[in-house]
Order: C-alpha cells, then sequence, then structure tokens
C-alpha cells in the first residue's frame, strides 16, 4: 500500500481558480473524504490524481513516486465514477477483467481472479450479464469490483452513492466501508453529502471554493469547526456573531446579541477578537422559565417560541432569544412547547464553539 | 401520454385507427405515388417483349431477365459496379471516421461550425459540383498544370476510376460523418477514460471501448454511402468520361439509346436484387461481429 499525497495542488480553467494551493495527504490504508458543496472543486482534484487533468502547478506523489506527469494508464489508481462508467458493450466479467488484460494476465489467471471478486462483491452467477440488464447497486458492486480487482495503489472514488436511492445508498455506505477496510486500500472519496463522509471516513477533508477549510477526524470537524463556513456546511448549526470578552476557567466569555454566552474556543482566539459562536440544534434544551441565570457548565437564555414543526422522532422550534437571534432547537417527540410560549433555552458551554469570525 | 392513453383508451371502440396513426399517411402516400407505383410500373414492364415500333409489346415473357443473366457482360459491369461502391465506401470510412470523432467530442459552439463545413458538398448543385472537378482533374486542369510547372509527369486524374471516386467519395462523405458522429456523441466520454484508467493507452481504449460501440454508425453510414454510390449516375458519367461504365450508365443507355425498355428495367430489376441480397449479406456479417466484439 501507498500514500497519496497532494503537494500545493492548483488547476486554473482560463481565469476561475478551480482548485488552490491543495496540499493534503491520504496516509497509507486510510480513507479521507473530499467534502464540499458541488463546484468546490472536489472532482476536478480528484480528475489530476488520476490523470484525466492536468494540474496548473503542484505535484502529486503516490507512495514514493510523483505521478504528476503521468498518463491515467501508468498510475495505478481504482477509479470508481458516478455514474459508473461500465462498458455497455462489454459483461460484468468482461468489464471486471478489462483491467487485467490490459495489464497483460494470462486467461486462466484474470478468470480465477474476477471470479474471487464477483463473488466477494456478491454478483456470482451474474457474470454474464450486461451492466444494463443490472440494477443500480449492482452495477455500483460492478465498478467496485472492476477498480478494485487490479489491486490498484489508491482507490478513487467519484460520489459513488450520489445515483442509488436513500435505502441502499444507507447500505452502501457501511458496505464500502468495509471493502475498504478489508483491502486495506488507500482511498480518496469524493462527495457533497456530509453524513456520507463523517460515516465513512478515517479524516475528512473540507474544500470549499476551491480552497482547504478543515481536515481532521469526522468528529472533530463536527464538533471543533475552524471557519464558520465549515461549521454551516457540516450538520445543522446556530451561527451567533459575538465578540470575545474574557475568559472563566477553560471557557471563553462571549458577548452576543442574545446575551452573555460561556463556550469552548479556537485556541487562537483571544480577548476583543470577533468570533461565531455555533451551537447545534440538537445540544439545546427547552425548559419553563426558571433562573435566568447562567450556572457553571450550562448557558441559560431567555426565549419565545416563535415556530414549531413535527418531524416524527424530533420537533423543530424556532426560539426568539432577543437581538434578533431566532435560535433553531430539536427536541424529542414529546415536547410539550407551544407557539407564543415563554420558555428558558440552555446549552452546556461545551456544546457551544467559538471560533475567529473570517471568511475563507 | 401514457395518462390520457390509459384514460381514454377503453372508450376508444375496438378496431377504429387512432389518431396518431394518421400522421404517416401524407408521407405514405408520397411513397406509394412516387416510389412505389413506379418501381412496380418498371417490374412489369421488364417482364415485356421487347418491340423495335412501341416501348414494348404486351406480352409477358422471361426473355429480358434470361439474356443478361447468361452476358457475362452484365456480371463484368455488375462487379465494377460494386467495386466502385466499396471502394468509395472505404476510402469515405477511413476519411470520415476520425472527421466525425473530432466533431462529436468538439463543444457545443464549435460543433455547428464545423457541421456547416462537413456538409457544405451537398450545398452545391451536382452538376456545378462535377464541373468544378473536372477544372481542377482533367488533363489540363489546374493539379496537373501545377505538376507540369513542376517539371513533373502529369497524372491522368479523369475519365478513369479515380476521378469517380474522388467525385463520389467528395459529395458522399457527409452522409458517413453525420452516421458516425452521432453515435460517437452517444458513447460517454467518461468510457474511454475508465478504460484508459484500467491501464489502456489511449489508442487502445479507443480500439476495445469506442471504436466497437460506434459501430451501429459505421454500419449506418457505410450502407448508405454505397447504396448511394452504386445507384449514382451523374458523377460517374461526368467524371468517368466513356471509360467507366456503371449499371445506371447501362441501364440509362440501353432505354434512350436501344430504346429497349424492356431490357433496361430488367437490367435496373436485377441489380436492385443484387444490392439487397449484398446488403442483407454485409448486415448479417456485421450484426455477428458486432454482438462477439
Amino acid at each position: 500500500m501507498a500514500s497519496l499525497r497532494l503537494q500545493g495542488l492548483t488547476k486554473r480553467f482560463g481565469d476561475v481558480v478551480a482548485v488552490h494551493e491543495l496540499t493534503l495527504e491520504v496516509p497509507s490504508g486510510e480513507l479521507v473524504a473530499l467534502l464540499g458543496p458541488s463546484g468546490c472543486g472536489k472532482t476536478t482534484t480528484l480528475r489530476m490524481v488520476a490523470g484525466f487533468d492536468v494540474p496548473t502547478r503542484g505535484r502529486i506523489v503516490l507512495g514514493d513516486r510523483d505521478i504528476t506527469a503521468d498518463p491515467p494508464e501508468r498510475r495505478d489508481c481504482g477509479m470508481v465514477f458516478q455514474h459508473y462508467a461500465l462498458f455497455p458493450h462489454l459483461t460484468v466479467e468482461q468489464n471486471v477483467a478489462f483491467g487485467l488484460e490490459m495489464r497483460g494476465l494470462r486467461r486462466p489467471d484474470v478468470e480465477r481472479r474476477v471470479g474471487e471478486i464477483l463473488e466477494r462483491v456478491g454478483l456470482g452467477g451474474l457474470g454474464r450479464r450486461y451492466p444494463r440488464q443490472l440494477s443500480g447497486g449492482q452495477q455500483q458492486r460492478t465498478a467496485l469490483a472492476r477498480a478494485l480487482v487490479i489491486s490498484p495503489r489508491v482507490l478513487l472514488l467519484d460520489e459513488p452513492l450520489a445515483n442509488l436511492d436513500a435505502k441502499l445508498r444507507e447500505e452502501m455506505r457501511f458496505y464500502i466501508r468495509s471493502l475498504q477496510r478489508e483491502f486495506h486500500i488507500t482511498t480518496l472519496y469524493v462527495t457533497h453529502d456530509q453524513a456520507e463522509a463523517l460515516v465513512l471516513a478515517d479524516r475528512v477533508a473540507v474544500l470549499m471554493n476551491g480552497r482547504l477549510q478543515q481536515v481532521g477526524a469526522p468528529e472533530e470537524i463536527y464538533h471543533r469547526p475552524r471557519t464558520p463556513a465549515v461549521a454551516a456546511f457540516i450538520g445543522l448549526t446556530n451561527l451567533l456573531p459575538g465578540r470575545v470578552t474574557g475568559r472563566s476557567g477553560e471557557r471563553l466569555v462571549l458577548e452576543t446579541p442574545a446575551g452573555t454566552v460561556r463556550a469552548a474556543g479556537a485556541p487562537d482566539l483571544r480577548e476583543g477578537m470577533e468570533a461565531m459562536l455555533s451551537v447545534r440544534p440538537e445540544h439545546i434544551e427547552l425548559d419553563r422559565p426558571g433562573e435566568p441565570a447562567s450556572r457553571d457548565g450550562v448557558n441559560r437564555l431567555r426565549g419565545v417560541v416563535q415556530e414549531r414543526t413535527f418531524l416524527g422522532s424530533l420537533i423543530d422550534f424556532r426560539v426568539d432569544v432577543g437581538g434578533g437571534v431566532l435560535l433553531r432547537v430539536q427536541g424529542r417527540g414529546g415536547a410539550p412547547q407551544r407557539v407564543g410560549e415563554q420558555v428558558s433555552v440552555s446549552f452546556d458551554t461545551t456544546a457551544a464553539w467559538a471560533l475567529p469570525r473570517r471568511e475563507g | 401520454m401514457s395518462v390520457a392513453e390509459a384514460t381514454v383508451a377503453p372508450a376508444r371502440p375496438a378496431g377504429r385507427v387512432s389518431g396518431r396513426h394518421l400522421l404517416i399517411l401524407p408521407a405514405l402516400a408520397v411513397l406509394v405515388v412516387f416510389f412505389v407505383a413506379p418501381y412496380l410500373n418498371l417490374l412489369l414492364i421488364s417482364v415485356m417483349t421487347p418491340s423495335p415500333r412501341a416501348a414494348y409489346l404486351r406480352v409477358l415473357t422471361l426473355d429480358n431477365y434470361a439474356r443478361l443473366v447468361r452476358d457475362p457482360f452484365t456480371w463484368s459491369v455488375v462487379w465494377h459496379t460494386m467495386w466502385l461502391g466499396m471502394a468509395t465506401t472505404a476510402l469515405s470510412l477511413v476519411l470520415a471516421y476520425p472527421l466525425a470523432y473530432h466533431l462529436a467530442r468538439s463543444p457545443r459552439g464549435a460543433r455547428g461550425a464545423l457541421m456547416v463545413l462537413v456538409i457544405s458538398p451537398l450545398l452545391v448543385g451536382v452538376l456545378i459540383r462535377t464541373y468544378g472537378w473536372m477544372i481542377l482533374l482533367q488533363d489540363t486542369g489546374l493539379i496537373n498544370q501545377l505538376l507540369r510547372a513542376l517539371g513533373l509527369r502529369t497524372v491522368p486524374l479523369m475519365y478513369n476510376n479515380l476521378g469517380v471516386l474522388i467525385g463520389l467519395t467528395h459529395v458522399f462523405i457527409p452522409f458517413m460523418v453525420l452516421s458516425i458522429a452521432g453515435t460517437i456523441q452517444g458513447v460517454d466520454p467518461e468510457l474511454e477514460l475508465a478504460a484508459r484508467s484500467l491501464g489502456a493507452g489511449a489508442w487502445r481504449a479507443f480500439w476495445r471501448v469506442t471504436f466497437p460501440l460506434s459501430l451501429p454508425g459505421v454500419i449506418a453510414g457505410t450502407v448508405l454511402v454505397f447504396v448511394l454510390t452504386v445507384s449514382s449516375y451523374v458523377i460517374p458519367s461526368l467524371l468517368g468520361g466513356f471509360t467507366v461504365l456503371t449499371i445506371p450508365i447501362l441501364v440509362v443507355r440501353t432505354i434512350t439509346e436501344l430504346f429497349n425498355w424492356p431490357g433496361g428495367s430488367a437490367l435496373a430489376i436485377l441489380f436492385f436484387a443484387i444490392t439487397l441480397g449484398a446488403l442483407w449479406v454485409y448486415l448479417r456479417l456485421a450484426g455477428r461481429t458486432g454482438r462477439t466484439t
């Protein structure tokens, strides 16, 4: 196995910078998800790694080899395309055998390895079918088998689940994860679906406007986003502007339009700095209006319920906490609060996360 | 559409022709009046007895066919026509395929402009276009004048098979390009990229993936060009002079110079049948290789 390193990778299309100075490492055997909204440059990055696009600047290093200038056929990348790109005129067997034939393997070896991998991905017995005779999930697994059978040094996946229905997508997430672990293959996984990235990845790299925002373990990305853009993109969150006015033990004290709040914060935040406070809706609790002051470890604000939406297992509230701030709160199914009711809004100081207010 | 049909269909009395089928009537009428009827008439004339005084005598005979089939001259002209058809088709294919590939993979804007250039040979009338070629190709034409000015030997480019081949290829190439470009456009460029990342070089990726998938267009284009070539009259007679003899030329001569209407008709029908047979064999073979690649 080999690690994949991108060093200062830049791609310009005319005046448009699709990818800007991207430096990222996918350690050997790990799965890194490249996550971002559509048009953020993640697919362009993948195409550069595969050799379909030539970087304007920067280097791509696979193991100890610089592959930046190599043509696609000499890179040893297993690629799974968003629309699978199965060869429609070849059977499942012939599709999977293609890469092995290109490598000049002898017929018996090709047949044995194709049989093994088809068995492994649960397509044994479907080898003689043509792609058009397969379901979406079966096509997906054929594409995976075709990429894996050549034992590539790195597996590249471009939104592989985007064309499956919701239920199958859920299944395939865990399936791809287990395949990747079993083959212990270095994997770069491109997706715009944050849930997919959080479930699948050892590490998540968030890309926006062609720039890398943050790289980290899924929990870190979710709970400790480094920029407001990342906080807003990953899951649901409330973002409140504020200013750091002091410190209280390990917590920062912030002055927000809705009142004083204590929060955990990024290490580079200092007194007097403009900040953004992120609080996830599922971390906020609603109570009867009781003691208005904040206790140790808990922030408490006063508010009025403006909206209440039934979502089945959850109830989605919008609570006006003053200063023009509407907080989104997700309560359990039986939450009794009604529209117009006075409530007390509380959340742990550890659940509030302050980050520097700068874009980019 | 399907919703409307589902609700309307049960109310429709059985056996009545639906309104949609009436849409083919105008085209059908034109075909019957101007194509099927003349052909049936031709078929009828071909079994009549030739006469020096009238177009033909209303006496049924198969003698016209018997005489043609027994005459080796007929078969030499048939073979020559077929050869010309195959040569033109092959030359068009070789020239058209790269062009079609380029066209199909060009950005949308450039594709429109290229398309106009490709069909440009069809925008000029056949006579004007052919005279244009004569100016270029004849012994005192532009090309040979140039060769002579350079002190080189002149090359006979006209009144021979070469001239006819050039003229036919020029005018029929658009049909080949358009059929092939159409199918290549339908082949996802990602398939070639997939082949590349699986270890195929650019050339191999093309032959193993794009080319087999473009075969339907190749088959359509070759059939079209072949049929147009073996039935063309103006270009072979003008650029071929008296040295190139094809079935259409022979048919016209039999009728207009020998006034043998039944004989010419029989030749036309015979050649029609031969062409049909040849196409049937070709399509069978093409279908088989299409399935195995």
